[in-house]
C-alpha cells in the first residue's frame, strides 16, 4: 500500500466523521417533530427493495438521470467504503482491491461528468442552481482525486506524484461535498435513506394505494398543522429529502398555470421552516410563479403559513390536490399531504379558508350540499327516466352514487346516458334519492375535515340500511372518498366506477355496441387514475366501441389534471392562465373530434373551454351511441342522446 | 367599544335545520371590521342552536334560557341594560321564528335608544362615542350617518360577508348560560315554516304587455315610483299611503 493511498484512507474516514457530524445536525431539528410510529426493523429490511425497486421506477423514466445516478452514487459509496476497508491490513496491500476502487471511481468520474454535462453550459429551468451549480466540480474532484490514488496504488506507486496530487483533489472535493450534508443537494442522501426507512405511507412500497387522506382527531388541542413542530418527524425528513429535481413542478398543473404554486418551492420553504432562524433566501431554482410576497422567516416553532411567514395561502390554496407530483417524485414525498394538513389549520382554526370557498363549506355544514340546493332534487336531472329509489324497492344488486354532478345540467346528459345504458341491460339498481348526501370530498380536500367526517357518518349510517351489493358511481372524487376514505370511519364498500362497470356489461355481452369509427382522446381523471390507478378499463371501454383511440402528451398515471379537483374552482386562485384550457390544447393537439371524460369535475372544467376545440363527451354518452349504432343501421353518427 | 351582537336561532331555507343567520353573521364581521372583540346575546330555549356563530368571530356568547316559544324581548332588554354596551347590532330579519323584523325595534323602544336601520359598513366617527355607518337604500344607494352611541343598528345583506366558520374556534368558544325572564306568548294558530325568499313585488305589469314591457314595468317603476312629502299632515300623508297601496295592488275595492 502507497502511503498516498493510506492518507486517502485517513481522508475518506475523517470525511465520514465530519459528515456523521453534519447530519447530526440535521437530525437534531427533525426532533422537534412529533412522534410517528415507525416499524424500524421492517422499515430497514426493506430499504434496498425500497431504493432499488421503488425509486428507480421513478427515477428510470428519466433513463440519462438514472444512469447518472447510478454512476455517482454507486461509486461515491462503495468506492468510500472500500477505501475505509483497506484500514484492513490485508485488503489495503492487495494491488487487484486497490484496481477495483480505481474502476469504482472512474464509473463515478463518469457520472459526475453526466451531471456536469446536464447542468453545463445551459441548466434546465427544472433544476436549481446555486450550491447544486457547484456540485458537478465537487464529484469530478472527489472521484478524479480517489481515482488516481487508487491507481497509483494499484500500480504499486510507479505514477506516485499524480498519487499525491489526487490525494489533495480528493480531499478537497470529498470536504466540498460533506460540508453540503446539511443544507446543500447532498441532504437528500442521508435524508432519503431515513425517509425511506420510516416513510409515513410505507404501504406504498408493498403495492397498496396509499391514497386516502388521514383522518385527524377532531378532538385534539390543535387541528391540523401550523408550525414546523406539528408535523410528524418522519414528514420533516421527508422535506429534507427533495433533491430539488424539478420533476414536480414541471407536473404541476398550477405551476403550469401561472397560479402561485411550485411543489419543488413549497417543500423547500417546509425544509426551511424547520430551522431556528430559517429564512427561505438560500433557494435557487424557480419561483412560484406570480408569487405573492411573503416575509420569508420561520423557525420549528413559527407559523408556516402567512404573508408574515414562509409560505402565502394563496400558494396553498392553488393546489387541485390531483398528486401529480408526488407521482413524480423519486424521494416519494407527500406534497398533497403537507398541503392538506396546512389547509387544516387554516380552515379550522383560523377560519381563513378563501372567502369564495366559505359559502359552499356554509352550505354543506347546514344542508349537506355545497350549493344549499334539497337533496331531493339530486335526482331531476332524470325527469321522464325511470330511476328507482332503494328506499322503496328494499334492495338492489348496484347502488348507483349520483353524486354532485347530477345537479349540474351538463353532466345530468351523461348520467340520464348512464340510466338509460343501465336499463338496456337489466340491471339491477337503484339510487338513494333524497337520502343521498355529499360524500365530503371538497369540504376533506379544503381542510374542513369537521365537516367531512360528519357527512361520512352519516352517509355511512344511511347506507347500513340499505341493502346492496355494490355501489357503482360516474365520480371518480366520490368513488375515491366511498373506497377509500369511508373505511377509516367503518364503512367499506365495493365501489366500482361507471367506466369500469360499462367496461364489465359490454364483455358480458348485456350491452350490444355498435363501431363507432371517430378518433377520440381520453383525459384520466386524477381521483381515477393516480388515486385509484384505473386506467385500464376506460382504455379497454372506448377500445370495444370501434374508436380510434390517441393517448394525449399526458396520460394513464401521468395525465394533467382538468384543473376541477382539491376545491380549487372555488377557492379560484388567479393565475396566468387556466388549468383546463392547458389540458384542451392537449387533447387539441392529437387531432381527435371527441375527448372522452368520465367524471363530472372534468366533465365541467373542459366544457369551459372555449373556442375551437374537440367535443367534450362522457364514456357514457359514447357507449349510448355505440349501443344505438348498433340497433339503427347504417350506423347513426351522433344521435342525440337525450331522449 | 363594546358590542353586542344579538343572534337567533335561525333556521336554514331549505333544509329548515339549525344554522346561523348570514345577516347576523355578517353584523359580526362589521363589529371586528371596527376592531372591536363583539359577544352575542342570545335568548331562546338551546344555547346548541347558536353556538356556531362563537366560529364566525363572537368573542362569546351570553345564553338566556327561557322556555320554548316565550317573548325572548323582556330577557334581552333585561340583559343588555345591565351589559350597558356601546354598540348594539341586529340582523334587519332573522330566517325562522317570527321573522318580523320587528325585535331590533322593541328593544331600541326598551331601552330608550336610537335605532338605525340596513347598515352596511361602520367607521369610527371623528368625534368620540360617534359611529359612522353607511346605510345600504335600494337600488345599492348608500347614506352615510353619523350617529351618537350607544345605539342599535340592523345590518343590511350588503355588509360584507360572514367571516369563514372555524371550527376550532366554535369549539372553544365560551357560551355562558343563565336564565331568561319567561315571557310566555299567548298562543297563536299561525302556521311556522322555514324562511324563503318573499318574490318581489313586480309593479303593474300590464296584462299582455311585451316581454320588454314588463321587464320595463319592474326595473323602472320602483325607482320612479312614490313620491317624497316633507312633512305632510298626518290625513294628507295616511290618503297618499292609500293611494299608492292602491295603485301597485295591495289595497283592492273602495274601502
Amino acid at each position: 500500500m502507497t502511503s498516498s493511498a493510506l492518507s486517502l484512507a485517513y481522508v475518506v474516514l475523517t470525511l465520514a466523521v465530519i459528515a456523521a457530524v453534519t447530519a447530526g445536525r440535521r437530525v437534531r431539528l427533525w426532533r422537534v417533530g412529533r412522534p410517528a410510529a415507525v416499524n424500524w426493523l421492517h422499515g430497514v429490511m426493506a430499504l434496498p427493495k425500497r431504493y432499488l425497486v421503488d425509486v428507480h421506477h421513478v427515477v428510470g423514466r428519466d433513463p440519462f438521470a438514472a444512469r447518472m445516478h447510478a454512476f455517482v452514487a454507486g461509486g461515491l459509496l462503495g468506492g468510500s467504503a472500500l477505501v475505509l476497508l483497506t484500514l484492513v491490513p490485508a485488503l489495503g496491500g492487495s494491488r487487484l482491491y486497490w484496481a477495483l476502487i480505481a474502476v469504482l471511481f472512474a464509473a463515478m468520474l463518469i457520472g459526475g461528468a453526466m451531471v456536469g454535462r446536464r447542468r453545463y453550459p445551459q441548466k434546465p429551468a427544472r433544476l436549481s442552481g446555486g450550491r447544486f451549480q457547484v456540485l458537478p466540480l465537487l464529484l469530478i474532484g472527489y472521484a478524479t482525486g480517489a481515482f488516481l490514488a487508487a491507481l497509483d496504488a494499484a500500480l504499486a506507486g510507479t505514477v506516485w506524484p499524480l498519487g499525491w496530487l489526487g490525494l489533495w483533489l480528493a480531499a478537497a472535493g470529498g470536504l466540498g461535498l460533506v460540508l453540503q450534508l446539511d443544507r446543500g443537494p447532498m441532504r437528500h442522501a442521508f435524508a432519503g435513506a431515513l425517509h425511506l426507512v420510516a416513510h409515513p405511507r410505507d404501504g406504498r412500497f408493498e403495492g397498496r394505494r396509499e391514497t386516502a387522506l388521514l383522518p385527524i382527531d377532531l378532538d385534539a388541542p390543535r387541528l391540523g398543522t401550523a408550525t414546523p413542530a406539528d408535523f410528524a418527524w418522519n414528514r420533516l425528513v421527508g422535506f429534507d429529502a427533495c433533491i430539488q429535481c424539478g420533476r414536480c413542478e414541471v407536473a404541476c398543473p398550477a405551476f403550469a398555470a401561472g397560479q402561485p404554486l411550485n411543489p419543488k418551492r413549497l417543500i423547500q420553504d417546509l425544509a426551511a421552516a424547520m430551522v431556528p432562524g430559517g429564512t427561505n433566501a438560500n433557494y435557487s431554482g424557480s419561483p412560484y410563479p406570480n408569487a405573492r410576497p411573503v416575509a420569508g422567516r420561520g423557525g420549528p416553532e413559527q407559523p408556516i403559513v402567512g404573508a408574515g411567514a414562509m409560505i402565502h395561502p394563496d400558494t396553498l390554496w392553488s393546489c387541485t390536490t390531483c398528486r401529480a407530483c408526488v407521482e413524480e417524485c423519486p424521494m416519494m414525498i407527500e406534497h398533497v399531504d403537507a398541503i392538506v394538513s396546512l389547509r387544516r389549520f387554516q380552515t379550522l382554526e383560523l377560519g381563513a379558508v378563501p372567502e369564495k370557498a366559505a359559502a359552499p363549506l356554509a352550505e354543506l355544514r347546514y344542508a349537506d350540499e355545497p350549493q344549499g340546493r334539497p337533496l331531493k332534487a339530486r335526482t331531476d336531472f332524470a325527469a321522464g327516466l325511470d330511476l328507482p329509489l332503494i328506499g322503496a324497492k328494499g334492495s338492489a344488486d348496484i347502488l348507483l352514487w349520483l353524486g354532485e354532478g347530477a345537479y349540474d345540467l351538463r353532466y345530468g346528459r351523461s348520467l340520464r346516458a348512464l340510466v338509460r345504458l343501465l336499463h338496456l341491460a337489466k340491471v339491477d339498481f337503484a339510487v338513494l334519492g333524497a337520502e343521498e348526501r355529499d360524500c365530503g370530498d371538497v369540504a376533506r380536500r379544503l381542510g374542513d375535515e369537521a365537516t367531512f367526517q360528519r357527512l361520512a357518518r352519516e352517509n355511512i349510517a344511511t347506507l347500513a340500511t340499505h341493502s346492496f351489493r355494490r355501489i357503482l358511481t360516474a365520480d371518480p372524487h366520490a368513488l375515491h372518498v366511498l373506497r377509500n376514505e369511508y373505511p377509516a370511519f367503518g364503512g367499506s364498500y365495493e365501489v366500482i366506477h361507471h367506466a369500469a362497470f360499462l367496461d364489465e356489461l359490454v364483455a358480458a355481452g348485456r350491452l350490444d355496441v355498435g363501431a363507432l369509427g371517430i378518433g377520440v382522446t381520453y383525459h384520466d381523471p386524477c381521483y381515477l387514475g393516480r388515486y385509484n390507478g384505473e386506467i385500464d378499463a376506460p382504455r379497454r371501454l372506448l377500445d370495444r366501441l370501434g374508436l380510434s383511440r390517441v393517448e394525449m402528451e399526458r396520460s394513464g398515471k401521468r395525465s394533467m389534471c382538468c384543473g376541477g379537483g382539491g376545491g380549487a374552482p372555488l377557492s379560484d386562485i388567479e393565475g396566468d392562465r387556466r388549468i383546463p384550457d392547458i389540458r384542451m390544447a392537449q387533447a387539441s393537439a392529437t387531432g381527435a373530434g371527441i375527448v372522452a371524460v368520465a367524471c363530472p369535475q372534468c366533465t365541467a372544467m373542459l366544457e369551459g373551454v372555449t373556442g375551437n376545440r374537440p367535443e367534450v363527451r362522457d364514456v357514457a354518452e359514447l357507449v349510448l351511441d355505440a349501443v344505438e349504432a348498433a340497433r339503427v343501421k347504417p350506423v347513426a353518427r351522433g344521435v342525440e342522446t337525450v331522449t | 367599544m363594546k358590542v353586542v351582537v344579538l343572534v337567533s336561532a335561525g333556521r336554514h331555507p331549505v333544509t329548515g335545520r339549525a344554522s346561523p343567520v348570514p345577516v347576523e353573521l355578517q353584523a359580526i364581521r362589521l363589529a371586528r371590521l371596527l376592531g372591536a372583540a363583539p359577544s352575542g346575546l342570545h335568548a331562546g330555549p338551546k344555547a346548541e342552536a347558536v353556538r356556531d356563530t362563537l366560529g364566525h368571530g363572537l368573542a362569546g356568547l351570553a345564553h338566556l334560557a327561557i322556555p320554548d316559544g316565550d317573548d325572548p324581548l323582556p330577557s334581552l332588554v333585561g340583559a343588555l341594560t345591565e351589559m350597558q354596551p356601546d354598540l348594539i347590532l341586529a340582523g334587519r330579519v332573522g330566517c325562522g321564528g317570527e321573522d318580523s323584523g320587528q325585535l331590533p325595534y322593541l328593544v331600541a323602544d326598551a331601552l330608550g335608544l336610537p335605532i338605525l336601520s340596513d347598515a352596511a359598513l361602520l367607521a369610527p366617527g371623528e368625534a368620540a362615542d360617534t359611529l359612522v355607518v353607511d346605510q345600504a337604500l335600494p337600488k345599492g344607494v348608500r347614506r352615510r350617518v353619523t350617529l351618537r352611541l350607544p345605539a342599535i343598528l340592523t345590518v343590511h345583506p350588503a355588509a360584507p360577508t360572514p367571516l369563514p366558520f372555524a371550527f376550532a374556534q366554535a369549539r372553544s368558544g365560551r357560551v355562558d348560560t343563565r336564565p331568561g325572564i319567561a315571557a310566555p306568548r299567548p298562543a297563536t294558530d299561525a302556521e311556522q315554516r322555514p324562511y324563503r325568499p318573499r318574490p318581489k313585488l313586480i309593479a303593474k305589469a300590464a296584462a299582455g304587455a311585451s316581454a320588454a314591457d314588463r321587464l320595463k314595468a319592474a326595473t323602472e317603476t320602483a325607482a320612479a315610483g312614490g313620491r317624497l312629502l316633507v312633512d305632510p299632515p298626518p290625513d294628507e300623508a295616511a290618503r297618499e299611503i292609500i293611494a299608492h297601496l292602491r295603485e301597485i295592488g295591495v289595497l283592492r275595492g273602495n274601502g
